[in-house]
């Protein structure tokens, strides 16, 4: 299988769901790992593919939900689809409020189920690209100077050269040259995409970027 | 509460003829004596035992006849003063009146609580249908989610190109197993709920006690509770209600399960034991729970004292009565080092 097929982990206790479901994403294509309970997966060593969580609710040992929240605790981002043999709505609502991308019903519509993994590993898949955009990002950033650091900011805030070279006393010319090294080195062809970046690196991604909605 | 009623019925020819050979007694007497000696009296407990026939209208109708007997007795009697006859006829009469409407009173009483009590019996069972619903629900819900995931995986195994039916193969044989699986739950319910009269016969008590694990195992999962069983080797069978005595451990099982699944922290163990030993059989339900105060063990298998919030105080009070008519005792005891066990003990015969 090619390296980045996703993978999706199951945790059930009930062996015959388990090497059901194990089946059933394997014939459409994605990887399993298959797990009884979430201490027999704590101790999976995740490769680094695009992933998603069926979890049981109620399993022995810590339930699903109690894993959701531990997860949360330590800002794993795998998304999680649940599955339940009895579930309540105020279960559902707690899981879905604390994030999760489904909460089915066993016994459930095989389509149903392939769509919620689906949706799963896509939000995973875009995840992990925004993550790498940020993290090319961040190694652009560090490439400027202490002095272009300096430069952008400046103009982020919508100064005007003459402004800059006041605030840092430098000639116009000399932060007119600092300004293009850092729309070089930044990548980016306007302005407006210095800002957009700058907020990025400032984590106030989310109501700009149009790609995530 | 049913075997009560029919033993009744059985006593009745007895009791009625009982009433009446009283009656002539005391008529006879009354009639022989001298009018001083108030014999009539003696009616008023006539009057009481006609309570036990449980109908108002044979209390009135008891009361009457006395009150008729006492007056042709007074007809009848030949020596003593008929002063003194008088005033003591009015006085039997009077008390054979007062008597009548007391005894008319403890009969309306009677028959509320015997019907309370047999509502409540009804409702107790109902709501245990409804955890078993909802645990049944659950242990069906599983093997159907196999079916489904090895079912739609088995159609896409051959409906890939090229087909794998191998993996096919493996995913029909799974369903087959889990179709199995769903069936087996489906008849130890039927054998559950069975419509059947109290029936006595030999009991495997160990495979009656798994029976009602494999039943209640959504029940106990839910509650994260940690089961171990520990039964004697050989055990020899009992006889008895094969269905009253499930729902007896059934009783106990969840009583434990629920108690636990409501702890904040310590371990929720539940350990269910079978062992005999000089001339019974001894099951026990042993739980990390919480301990009773020695009050309230006393009290735990009346009617209507319940230790868990929303019960109803019925579940013991039935298990209790159930045991007993098997001729067992139920108890109840601390655990150490903390929650309780409930056990019961059934007659072996030689």
């Amino acid at each position: 299988m090619p390296q980045d097929t996703p993978i999706v982990l199951v945790v059930d206790d009930d062996p015959s769901v388990r090497e059901g479901l194990d089946s059933l994403f394997r014939s459409v294509g994605y990887q399993v790992a298959c797990f009884g309970s979430v201490r027999e997966f704590t101790l999976f060593r995740r490769p680094d593919h695009p992933s998603c969580l069926v979890l049981d609710v109620r399993m022995p040992g810590p339930s699903g939900m109690d894993f959701q929240a531990e997860l949360a605790a330590i800002r794993d981002p795998t998304p999680i689809v649940f599955l339940t043999g009895h579930g309540d709505v105020p279960m559902a609502v707690r899981a879905l409020k604390a994030g999760a991308i489904e909460f089915l019903l066993k016994p459930f519509r095989e389509q149903d189920l392939l769509d919620a993994v689906r949706k799963a590993i896509d939000t995973d898949i875009a995840r992990r690209r925004s993550e790498a955009a940020l993290a090319g990002l961040r190694a652009r950033f560090v490439s400027l100077s202490a002095r272009e650091k300096e430069v952008m900011a400046l103009v982020v805030q919508g100064r005007l050269n003459k402004q800059i070279a006041a605030d840092l006393s430098l000639s116009e010319v000399t932060v007119k040259v600092h300004r293009g090294q850092v729309m070089r080195k930044m990548e980016a062809a306007t302005l407006a995409d210095l800002i957009r970046l700058a907020d990025q690196l400032s984590g106030r991604e989310g109501g700009r970027n149009p790609s995530r909605c | 509460m049913r075997l009560d009623r029919e033993r009744f019925r059985i006593e009745r020819p007895w009791l009625g003829l009982g009433l009446v050979v009283s009656m002539a007694v005391i008529f006879v007497a009354d009639t022989v004596t001298n009018l001083e000696i108030a014999v009539a009296v003696l009616y008023v407990a006539v009057i009481l035992i006609s309570v036990r026939f449980d109908q108002p209208m044979m209390v009135l109708g008891t009361g009457a006849a006395s009150t008729a007997l006492t007056l042709i007795s007074y007809g009848l009697t030949p020596r003593g003063a008929p002063e003194a006859g008088i005033a003591n006829s009015a006085l039997s009469i009077v008390a054979i009146g007062a008597t009548t409407y007391l005894a008319l009173r403890i009969e309306a009483a009677e028959a509320r609580v015997r019907q309370a009590r047999s509502e409540l019996a009804h409702m107790s069972r109902v709501t245990m249908m409804g955890e078993l619903t909802a645990s049944i629900a659950h242990e069906v819900s599983q093997p159907l989610a196999g079916i489904v995931a090895s079912g739609s995986a088995a159609m896409r195994w051959l409906a890939a190109t090229p087909p794998n039916p191998a993996e096919a193969r493996r995913a029909i044989e799974r369903v087959v197993a889990d179709a199995d699986r769903a069936g087996d739950v489906i008849g130890r319910v039927r054998r559950l709920v069975a419509k059947a009269p109290p029936s006595r016969e030999r009991i495997d008590i160990v495979d009656l006690i798994e029976e009602v694990l494999a039943l209640t195992r959504s029940e106990i999962r839910q509650n994260r509770v940690v089961l171990r069983t520990d039964f004697a080797n050989d055990l020899p069978r009992p006889i008895g209600d094969r269905v009253q005595l499930q729902q007896v451990i059934l009783n106990l099982i969840v009583n434990a399960a629920e108690i636990m699944g409501g702890l904040e922290t310590g371990p929720r163990d539940l350990l269910i034991g079978a062992a005999a030993g000089g001339g019974q059989i001894r099951v026990s339900v042993r739980d990390t729970g919480i301990s009773l105060a020695p009050a309230a063990i006393e009290r735990v298998f009346e009617a209507f004292h319940s230790t868990k919030p929303g019960g109803m105080g019925m579940g013991l009070a039935i298990s209790r009565s159930i045991v007993e008519a098997h001729g067992g005792t139920i108890y109840a005891a601390v655990n150490h080092p903390r929650g309780m066990v409930f056990g019961f003990t059934l007659p072996l015969d030689s």
